[in-house]
């Protein structure tokens, strides 16, 4: 599971039936990929969340049959990007 | 699987429930960094086993359970000087002994 930090999030009103009424959110590697990911857990710009992906990504979410491979599985309480 | 090296616990409060209690630590894989589920027990500063995929949950709790990156040994004895050595070619002195922790989480 990565470390990433949220950008903002995404808004995709054409999208397929497969991703659900699902949240997503633009994150940011500290290298500086940007990624999308699925947010059950609401978290905002700047926070520093960890993911998870693969099909595990689908688990994460709840729903094991909504098409991600990436999830965000929780927000880091205290996180320093050299840390 | 990686050979990691335990950096510091992750702490995270708000995180989705499937995780339930299992400890999650801060792993270093060369020079990213990970997170991995702790189903051994281990302390940082140690060198660990790291398993990822679909065994990566099993190892974790469950077919079901969200992680894609678990820890499933401490090693007894590794030399990452010694194991840069064998990576650039040259045949290390002693070959690295990997035991997997006995104590493990009851599943």
């Amino acid at each position: 599971m990565e470390i990433m930090q949220v950008t903002g999030s995404l808004v995709c009103s054409h999208r397929v039936g497969g991703l659900g009424h699902m949240q997503l959110r633009v994150l940011r590697t500290p290298k500086g990929k940007l990624n999308v990911a699925v947010d059950p857990v609401g978290a905002s710009p700047g926070n520093w969340v960890f993911t998870s992906s693969g099909s595990a990504a689908r688990f994460a979410c709840g729903n094991p049959e909504i098409y991600t491979d990436l999830t965000i599985a929780g927000i880091i309480d205290h996180w320093s990007p050299d840390g | 699987m990686l050979i990691c090296k335990v950096v510091k616990p992750l702490v995270s409060t708000n995180r989705i429930r499937d995780f339930e209690h299992k400890h999650l630590q801060v792993v270093l894989d060369g020079s990213t960094q990970k997170v991995a589920v702790d189903a051994v027990g281990c302390v940082p500063g140690d060198w660990v086993i790291c398993v990822g995929s679909s065994a990566a949950r099993e190892a974790a709790g469950s077919k079901s359970y969200p992680s894609d990156l678990t820890i499933v040994g401490i090693i007894d004895h590794w030399d990452p000087e010694a194991a840069k050595a064998t990576a650039a070619g040259s045949p290390a002195p002693t070959p690295a002994a990997a035991k997997p922790a006995s104590g493990g989480m009851a599943s």
